[in-house]
């Protein structure tokens, strides 16, 4: 019965906003609107970022620094947005960082050696990212083994791809003489932004809509939630996954081309440990890693958040071979205070 | 347990029903097999139109496979399903919903952290210009619970925060919705305290005053005799018999589950 007096005054511990009604929101007290999940991720952003412009005004609060903190935010949150659809429908992609290297690595082999044009070797990569998606859906889902393991064997296959492609080198002198792709992946519009934070915006914006508003949204929660009862009801819960992993390897191709534009090269180690970023941007945005609920918002902050830990190792100085511990200690954090504050919602 | 062989058509007198007009669903020879063991024998299941009727029978009698057989769930080894005279194929669940027959599971199939209206409408949202018609969903889903007079505070409550019986009335909602002329309910109160066990009970009284038609699967013979106007008895994998509520008592049902109907006296107190 506690269940059911719960449902009368929608009392959760600390709600996604995903999970609350418009007219549910109008009836909370300031005490639970504060509590929404969403809003305490803004709050940790906002103090992470005063905290580190106190503590490092120097190096933090410079132009250098906080374009490359955007960037960085940038190429982890657009990546974080189709993860954060594969988290909701109870799956994970692993392989990401390592596409990222593989897809960066083939838009340089297609401009310099194969002489494409930068627009056509960018579409390339996305669509060839969407195509490892769809393998590693397709495995995933025919064989019903899990992605963790498939993505895995991504992760160590695809950065091997990127080595033999480059031959162990980076490619450079990419876009060299085609300045519209430095324009579109490196440059500041209007002199200030630059140019990824617009890619990610655009994508969050679109994200975000799909997720919250579209039938297939609406199917991904509830292919993550309760995969039978999705099926049962009629929806195909196997394309809906694909869907989610195709869409995340399109977003991982779009930022190796973004990269490779931006810095002029096809690094075959770019983008080591990637897929920890990205991951913790998603779990620090409140998604549920056992699927099922989360929003394109709270990864979108989440992505300022994983973005400034990051930046901030390196302005505080923190040894560089130290850097990998406190990442890792992070994401155990992350997913420790998710799974504490879910126990308590009962959900 | 001794051997009788008992057979529906074998059994005289209270089995052979009359029932009038052509079966809203009428099942014929229906075998199954799971690898070597043969689930459902030759099986012969009708309903008609506003009947309840009940599927009783004991754990791996086959009656959760003959419902899924008849639900498009499982696929048939051989006989006809035929839906008011016509022979239909049921490849999948959506086959049978679009036939009108519709499932309300066990496991209560629910999706927890999406709220009453998008469980309703769950895998048939209505979509306006590229997006879900939010605003319709909660109107309709709101008008299907009160029909059902459904009491749910909210249907933008998260399903996860209600109660066992209010879930279950979201999933029976959801069957109604969906247009399910013909409701199959598996083990409905199987899961709930007493005092919801009554309300599920009480819907289904309402279903069938709608009109729709229910066959419940279920152990509890106490809620079989309060709802079901006939009872459908499965043993081994094969009708045991099927008798009128009216024309029987608990203990020849326990007889026909058991399998002792014609070899001993049912024993006091069953």
């Amino acid at each position: 019965m506690a269940r059911a007096s719960a449902a009368q005054t929608d009392d959760l511990a600390s709600p996604t906003l995903d999970t609350l009604s418009p007219s549910a929101l109008r009836r909370m007290s300031l005490g639970q609107i504060l509590r929404i999940r969403e809003l305490g991720i803004f709050v940790a952003t906002v103090a992470i970022f005063a905290f580190l412009a106190i503590a490092r005004p120097d190096t933090f609060l410079t132009e250098f620094n906080l374009l490359n903190l955007l960037r960085s935010i940038s190429f982890i949150g657009i990546v974080a947005v189709g993860m954060t659809f594969l988290f909701i429908a109870g799956e994970l992609d692993l392989s990401v960082g390592s596409m990222y290297a593989f897809l960066a690595v083939m838009v340089g082999w297609l401009m310099v050696d194969q002489g494409w044009v930068w627009w056509a070797a960018s579409l390339g990569a996305v669509a060839l990212g969407a195509a490892i998606g769809l393998f590693n859906g397709g495995v995933t889902t025919y064989f019903r083994i899990p992605s963790f393991i498939v993505t895995l064997g991504m992760l160590s296959a695809l950065r091997g791809g990127a080595l033999v492609r480059s031959g162990g080198t980076p490619i450079t002198g990419v876009g060299g003489d085609q300045p519209d792709f430095y324009r579109f992946t490196g440059a500041q519009a209007f002199g200030v932004v630059p140019a990824p934070i617009l890619w990610f915006l655009g994508i969050v914006l679109v994200g975000g809509w799909v997720l919250a508003k579209t039938r297939f949204g609406y199917h991904v929660y509830a292919t993550g939630d309760n995969a039978r009862a999705a099926a049962n009801a009629g929806i195909r819960t196997v394309r809906v996954k694909i869907a989610c992993f195709v869409m995340t390897g399109a977003l991982v191709g779009l930022v190796g081309a973004i990269t490779a534009g931006w810095q002029r090269t096809g690094s075959p180690t770019a983008g080591n440990q990637f897929e920890l970023d990205v991951i913790a941007a998603v779990i620090i945005g409140g998604t549920n890693l056992f699927g099922g609920s989360g929003s394109i918002l709270g990864t979108f902050l989440g992505a300022a958040v994983a973005g400034m830990i990051a930046n901030g190792l390196i302005l505080l100085g923190a040894d560089i071979n130290s850097q990998p511990i406190a990442k890792g200690a992070v994401i155990i954090l992350a997913v420790l205070l998710d799974v504490s504050i879910r126990r308590r919602q009962g959900l | 347990m001794v051997a009788t062989g008992t057979r529906g058509a074998a059994t005289p007198a209270p089995d052979s029903i009359a029932r009038r007009g052509t079966p809203l669903l009428e099942a014929t020879g229906i075998t199954k097999s799971f690898l070597h063991v043969r689930a459902l024998d030759d099986v012969d299941f009708a309903v008609w139109p506003g009947e309840v009727v009940a599927l009783v029978g004991d754990n791996g009698a086959g009656k959760s496979t003959l419902m899924k057989v008849l639900c498009g769930a499982y696929q048939a080894d051989s006989g006809t399903v035929r839906v008011e005279g016509e022979e239909v194929h049921l490849r999948s669940p959506r086959d049978a919903i679009a036939r009108g027959i519709a499932v309300v599971y066990q496991d209560l199939a629910l999706v927890d952290h999406r709220d009453v209206a998008a469980n309703v409408f769950l895998g048939r949202e209505p979509t306006r210009a590229g997006m879900v018609d939010k605003a319709r969903m909660v109107r309709e889903a709101r008008a299907v619970l009160d029909d059902l007079k459904i009491t749910i505070p909210s249907v933008q409550t998260l399903v996860g925060l209600l109660s066992g019986g209010q879930r279950q009335a979201v999933a029976i909602a959801r069957a109604v919705h969906q247009g399910g002329r013909l409701v199959f309910m598996d083990e409905p109160t199987a899961a709930l305290g007493v005092q919801e066990q009554a309300k599920v009970l009480r819907l289904i009284a309402d279903l069938k005053a709608r009109g729709t038609t229910v066959v419940v699967v279920s152990h509890n013979l106490q809620h079989v005799f309060h709802v079901a106007d006939r009872i459908v008895v499965m043993r081994g994998g094969r009708k045991a018999g099927e008798r009128d509520k009216g024309g029987t008592t608990a203990e020849e049902i326990v007889g026909m589950i058991v399998g002792a109907d014609r070899l001993m006296p049912a024993p006091a107190g069953v």
